[in-house]
C-alpha cells in the first residue's frame, strides 16, 4: 500500500482504467488535491488510491493528459492548443467542473 | 460513434437528477450525514473522499444544494451542542467557576491552576477537532461551496460552523442555569495564569497561545470582516487586568524607595511584555499593553523615581552610575520625548554643583590668610608666587582661583559629556538642556569672562609646556566650549585682549602656534569681528619686530663710535587695537607726565623717534615705560673684595630706578620721595617695582630701611652689594598688579564695557534702521537684541536709552505713538 506521501498516486476510471501519475501532477485538481491531503484521514489520502466513480477510462486519460499539458507549460505564454476530440469536449468540461480544474 | 456514446454519456445523468430528485436527496443526505459523523468521531479512513464528495455533487446538481447546507449546519449545530458542549462544561471544575465568583482568590491557586490548565486543553483539543474537522468537511463539501457560497453571497460552511462552535461552545453557559459562559471562564483563567507569571511562576505557554489564537480566529459576526473575539472581549480585560496591576506595582516599587531597582524592574516587566505578547498573547496586543505600562507605571512615578531621595537621578549624577542614568533615560524616552522630568533634575544638579563652583571661588578669593590652598598656590606657583610675601597671597589665591573655577567647571562638564554620552544616548534635546544649564550657571558668576581669559592666559603662558599638540588642542577647545556659554562675549573679549597685550609686551607667551591657533578657534565660534583686532594686536608684533632690525642697522650704519650701544626692542601699537587701560597715562583724569628715563635711554629714545618718524610722519609715539623690560649688567662689589657680576632681567621702571644707583656712591641711600621725584613713575608702579627689589629675599638688590613688610614714603633704599644669586642671570619680575581685578579696577572695566555696548547698541540701531526705515518699537528692539546676542545681552533699559538719545541727535524720528514706530532719518 502506497503510504500517503508517496511521489506517485493512482487515478481509477468507473470502468476500471488505471493511471499513475505524480502527486503533484494530479494536485492540478482541487478536488484531488484535497482527496490526497494527508492532513485529513480519508481513506485515499492513505492509499494514494482515487477511484473517480463519475469519469470513465476515455475522459480520465483525457483529463491526465491534460494535467501533464498544464504542467509543462505552466507560467508560459504563447501555448500550443492542446488537441480536444469534439465529441469529448462537454464530457470533459463536466469533468472540469467535477474535479475543480 | 465516439460523438454519439459522448452525448449519451451527457444526458444520462440529467435524466437521472430530474427522475429521481427527492428519493435521491434524502438517501445520498443520510449516507452523507453518517459520514460526516464518523469525521467527526475520528474515523474518517474508512471513509472514500470520493463518494462523500460524489454524494455532495449530486445533490447540488439535484438542485439541493441549500438544503443540504442548511442539514448540514444542523448537523454540526447538533454535534456541537450535545457533545462537545458537554465535554467541555464536564472539564470545568466547580472550583474554576466559583473563581468565577469571586476573583481574587490566591490561596487556591494551585488547584485552580491546574483546574484552569486541564479546561484549557480540553477547550484547546476540542477547537482543535473541530477545526480539523470542520476542514475536511468543507474539502467534502467543496463542491456545493463553490456554487452556493459563492452564488448566493452565504458564508461558506467552514465559517459558519466556526460560528456554531462561538455559539454553542463558548458561549454556552458553564452550568444549565448559570449566567458564566464557557468564555468567561477561559478569560479569566487565561488572565489568572497571567498573573501567576507576573508574581514569577512559570505557566504553560503554548496552552494559552492555542486558546488565544482560538479567539483570535474566531470572529463576533459571519462576516470575516467582524471584530475579532479576540480584540472585542479578551484584549480589553487583558489591558484592564495590567493596568490594575502596574498601578499597584508603581505603588510596591515606590515603597520600596529605590530608583534604581524601579528602573531595573521596569525594565524588566517590558522585556516581560513584550515577551508574553509574542509567546503567549498575540502580537497586535504590545503596542496596546506597553501603553498601558508606560501611562500606569512609568509616566505616573517617573517623578518621583527622579526626584527620589537618595537613590534618585541626583544620587546617580553624584556617584557617576551611567547604568543607572541610562535606564532612566530610557524610561523616560518612552513616555516623553522631550524627556522633561529627567532634564529638570539634571538641569538643578548641574545648576547647583556650578553655583558650589562659583560660591568656592569667591570663597578661596576672599580668604585672605593662608590655608591650605595658599600652601597649592606655591606648589603650583610662578616664580612670582615663590617671591611671595603675605600680601601677594590673595593676589594670586584670586588668579589661582579664577584658574581653579575654571578647572572645576570643565571637569563638571567633561562628567556630564560622559553621562549624556553613555547613559542619554547623545541626545539632541538633554544636550541643549544640558549647556543652557552650563550657561546659566556660568553667567551667574559676574567674573566669568574674566576668569575664563585668566585660564587662557595661564595655559598660554606656560600651561602648555611640555604638552603635545593635540593636548594643546583640547585644552583650548575645552576654554572655546566655556566661551560658548558666556553671554557676555564683548566683556571676554576686553580681558582676553589685556592678557593678550601682556603676554605679548612681557613675552610670556609660551608658543606663537598655540596663540594663533586659539584666534582661529575664537573666529570660528565667535565670528570674524570679534577677532578682528586680537589679530590686530599680532600684525603690531610683527610689524615692530621688523622695525627693530630696521633701526638696529640703522645704528648700525649711523653709529657713533663712542657711543656705548644700547640695544632696543621695540614693539609700536596701534593705540585703537590694544587694551586702553595698558596704554592709559591719565588716572583719575589727572595726565601723568611721562616717566623720567636716565640719560643714555633718553638718548636713545630720541634717536628712535626720528628713525620712526621720518618714516611715518604725522604720527605720535607715546612711550610706555611701565610695559618694557631691560636687561641690564650689574657688578657687586663684595665686602671681601671680590666682584661678582650678574646679568638682570628687569621691567624698564627697575631699570629706570637702578640706574639711579649708578650716579650714587656707594654706601649712600635714596627715600622713596626722592626716587619718585627723580623718575616720575606712577606711584603704584614704584611701590610694585620697589617690593620686587627690595622684599622679595632672593632678588633683593636694594635695601631698604627700615626692613618691613610695606613700602612708605620715608624709607630709604641702597644698593645692595651682596646680594646672591646661584645664577648669573637673574630674572626680576615685576611684583603682578593684581591679576584679577580689585573691585575698583572692576568698575572701571564696566564702566568702559557700558559705553562700548553703548556705541554697539547705538551702530546696531542705525544699521537696523538705515535697511528697514520704519519699525515699530517691539521689531527694533528684537532685531537689536538678536544682532547683538552673539557678542553679548543688551539691557533693554539701556537699548531704550540709546534710541531715545538718537532720536535726540536726529537720526531717528518718531513715526506714531501707538504702537510706538520708529522712522530713520537719512
Amino acid at each position: 500500500m502506497a503510504d500517503s506521501t508517496s511521489e506517485y498516486v493512482t487515478l481509477v476510471s468507473c470502468d476500471g482504467f488505471e493511471f499513475i501519475l505524480p502527486r503533484s501532477t494530479a494536485c492540478i485538481s482541487g478536488t484531488i488535491r484535497r482527496m490526497l491531503d494527508p492532513a485529513s484521514k480519508f481513506s485515499e489520502a492513505l492509499t494514494g488510491r482515487c477511484v473517480l466513480e463519475t469519469l470513465t477510462g476515455v475522459v480520465l486519460e483525457k483529463v491526465c493528459e491534460y494535467f501533464f499539458y498544464n504542467e509543462k507549460h505552466k507560467d508560459q505564454a504563447n501555448v500550443p492548443d492542446m488537441d480536444i476530440p469534439p465529441e469529448l469536449c462537454l464530457e470533459l468540461l463536466m469533468a472540469a467542473d467535477y474535479l475543480d480544474t | 460513434m465516439a460523438a454519439m456514446r459522448a452525448r449519451h454519456k451527457i444526458r444520462a445523468p440529467r435524466r437521472g437528477l430530474n427522475a429521481a430528485k427527492t428519493d435521491d436527496f434524502d438517501s445520498l443526505w443520510t449516507v452523507l450525514s453518517s459520514s460526516l459523523t464518523e469525521i467527526h468521531t475520528k474515523n474518517a479512513s474508512t471513509l472514500s473522499f470520493e463518494e462523500l464528495y460524489r454524494n455532495a455533487y449530486r445533490i447540488v446538481l439535484m438542485m439541493r444544494g441549500d438544503d443540504l447546507y442548511e442539514s448540514v449546519k444542523k448537523l454540526e449545530k447538533d454535534w456541537l451542542r450535545d457533545t462537545v458542549q458537554k465535554r467541555i462544561t464536564d472539564s470545568i471544575s466547580s472550583s474554576l467557576v466559583r473563581a468565577q465568583e469571586s476573583t481574587d482568590i490566591q490561596d487556591q491557586s494551585e488547584e485552580r491552576r491546574a483546574a484552569g490548565e486541564k479546561f484549557m486543553g480540553v477547550l484547546k483539543e476540542a477547537w482543535e477537532d473541530h477545526q480539523l474537522c470542520m476542514g475536511m468537511i468543507t474539502d467534502v463539501l467543496m463542491y456545493m461551496d463553490r456554487i452556493i457560497s459563492t452564488d448566493k453571497s452565504k458564508p461558506s460552511i467552514y465559517i459558519v460552523s466556526m460560528g456554531l462552535f462561538r455559539d454553542y461552545v463558548l458561549r454556552a453557559p458553564v452550568r444549565p442555569d448559570s449566567p458564566i459562559t464557557v468564555a468567561d471562564v477561559l478569560e479569566s483563567t487565561v488572565l489568572f495564569m497571567i498573573s501567576l507569571e507576573r508574581v514569577g511562576h512559570i505557566i504553560e505557554r503554548p496552552l494559552i497561545r492555542h486558546c488565544i489564537s482560538m479567539l483570535e480566529g474566531l470572529y463576533e459576526s459571519e462576516k470575516e470582516e467582524g471584530e475579532k473575539l479576540y480584540l472585542s472581549t479578551f484584549e480589553p480585560a487583558f489591558i484592564k487586568t495590567s493596568k490594575e496591576f502596574y498601578q499597584a506595582e508603581g505603588r510596591r516599587l515606590l515603597e520600596i524607595g529605590d530608583a534604581t531597582t524601579f528602573c531595573r524592574i521596569s525594565s524588566q516587566r517590558i522585556t516581560e511584555e513584550q515577551e508574553r505578547c509574542l509567546s503567549t498573547l498575540a502580537m497586535m496586543t504590545e503596542p496596546k499593553v506597553l501603553e498601558v505600562l508606560d501611562n500606569e507605571l512609568i509616566r505616573k512615578n517617573i517623578d518621583e523615581v527622579v526626584m527620589l531621595e537618595g537613590t534618585g537621578v541626583r544620587h546617580m549624577l553624584d556617584h557617576n552610575l551611567l547604568e543607572g542614568l541610562r535606564s532612566v533615560y530610557s524610561l523616560n524616552a518612552r513616555v516623553d520625548p522631550k524627556k522633561d522630568s529627567l532634564a529638570r533634575v539634571v538641569n538643578k544638579r548641574i545648576v547647583e554643583l556650578g553655583k558650589e563652583i562659583n560660591a568656592s571661588s569667591i570663597v578661596v578669593a576672599q580668604a585672605a590668610q593662608p590655608t591650605k590652598d595658599a600652601k597649592d598656590a606655591k606648589d603650583a606657583g610662578t616664580e612670582k608666587k615663590e617671591k611671595g610675601k603675605e600680601k601677594e597671597k590673595p593676589v594670586n589665591q584670586q588668579t589661582l582661583s579664577a584658574i581653579q573655577w575654571v578647572d572645576d567647571i570643565l571637569a563638571l562638564k567633561r562628567q556630564f559629556d560622559t553621562v549624556w554620552e553613555q547613559s542619554f544616548l547623545s541626545d539632541q534635546g538633554l544636550q541643549s538642556s544640558i549647556m543652557a544649564s552650563f550657561a546659566n550657571f556660568i553667567n551667574m558668576n559676574p567674573r566669568s569672562s574674566e576668569y575664563l581669559s585668566l585660564f587662557f592666559d595661564e595655559n598660554l603662558k606656560k600651561g602648555i609646556k611640555g604638552k603635545t599638540e593635540s593636548e594643546v588642542d583640547t585644552l583650548l577647545d575645552n576654554g572655546i566650549t566655556l566661551l560658548r556659554y558666556i553671554k557676555d562675549k564683548d566683556l571676554f573679549e576686553t580681558y582676553y585682549k589685556k592678557h593678550l597685550s601682556r603676554r605679548l609686551l612681557m613675552k610670556r607667551s609660551a608658543s606663537t602656534d598655540a596663540e594663533r591657533q586659539m584666534i582661529s578657534k575664537m573666529k570660528m565660534e565667535v565670528g570674524n569681528q570679534f577677532t578682528q583686532r586680537i589679530e590686530a594686536m599680532f600684525k603690531d608684533m610683527t610689524v615692530s619686530e621688523d622695525l627693530t632690525a630696521n633701526y638696529k642697522s640703522h645704528i648700525a650704519r649711523s653709529a657713533d663710535p663712542d657711543q656705548k650701544p644700547v640695544d632696543l626692542e621695540i614693539n609700536v601699537l596701534t593705540s585703537t587695537m590694544w587694551p586702553m587701560e595698558i596704554m592709559a597715562n591719565t588716572k583719575d583724569g589727572v595726565v601723568q607726565l611721562p616717566c623720567i628715563f636716565p640719560r643714555e635711554i633718553e638718548n636713545l629714545k630720541q634717536s628712535f623717534e626720528k628713525f620712526y618718524l621720518d618714516k611715518h610722519s604725522g604720527r605720535k609715539l607715546s612711550w610706555q615705560a611701565g610695559m618694557g623690560t631691560a636687561d641690564i649688567r650689574a657688578t657687586f662689589k663684595r665686602s671681601n673684595g671680590k666682584v661678582q657680576k650678574h646679568e638682570i632681567n628687569v621691567s624698564t621702571y627697575m631699570m629706570v630706578i637702578l640706574l639711579l644707583f649708578n650716579d650714587l656712591p656707594d654706601g649712600k641711600s635714596l627715600s622713596f620721595e626722592e626716587i619718585e621725584e627723580r623718575t616720575r613713575i606712577p606711584k603704584n608702579d614704584l611701590i610694585r617695582n620697589l617690593q620686587s627689589l627690595a622684599l622679595v629675599a632672593k632678588t633683593r638688590i636694594l635695601r631698604k630701611s627700615p626692613m618691613s613688610r610695606e613700602i612708605n614714603p620715608a624709607d630709604r633704599f641702597s644698593f645692595n652689594h651682596e646680594f646672591q644669586s646661584p645664577f648669573v642671570k637673574v630674572r626680576i619680575g615685576v611684583v603682578a598688579g593684581a591679576k584679577v581685578e580689585d573691585q575698583e579696577q572692576r568698575k572701571e572695566t564696566e564702566k568702559k564695557m557700558a559705553d562700548e555696548r553703548g556705541g554697539s547698541i547705538e551702530a546696531a540701531i542705525v544699521r537696523i534702521m538705515k535697511q528697514r526705515k520704519k519699525l515699530t518699537h517691539s521689531q527694533l528692539m528684537t532685531e537689536t537684541l538678536t544682532q547683538l546676542s552673539t557678542r553679548f545681552v543688551p539691557d533693554v533699559s539701556m537699548v531704550k536709552k540709546r534710541i531715545e538719545s538718537l532720536i535726540d541727535r536726529e537720526y531717528l524720528e518718531r513715526l506714531s505713538e501707538e504702537p510706538p514706530t520708529y522712522g530713520y532719518v537719512a
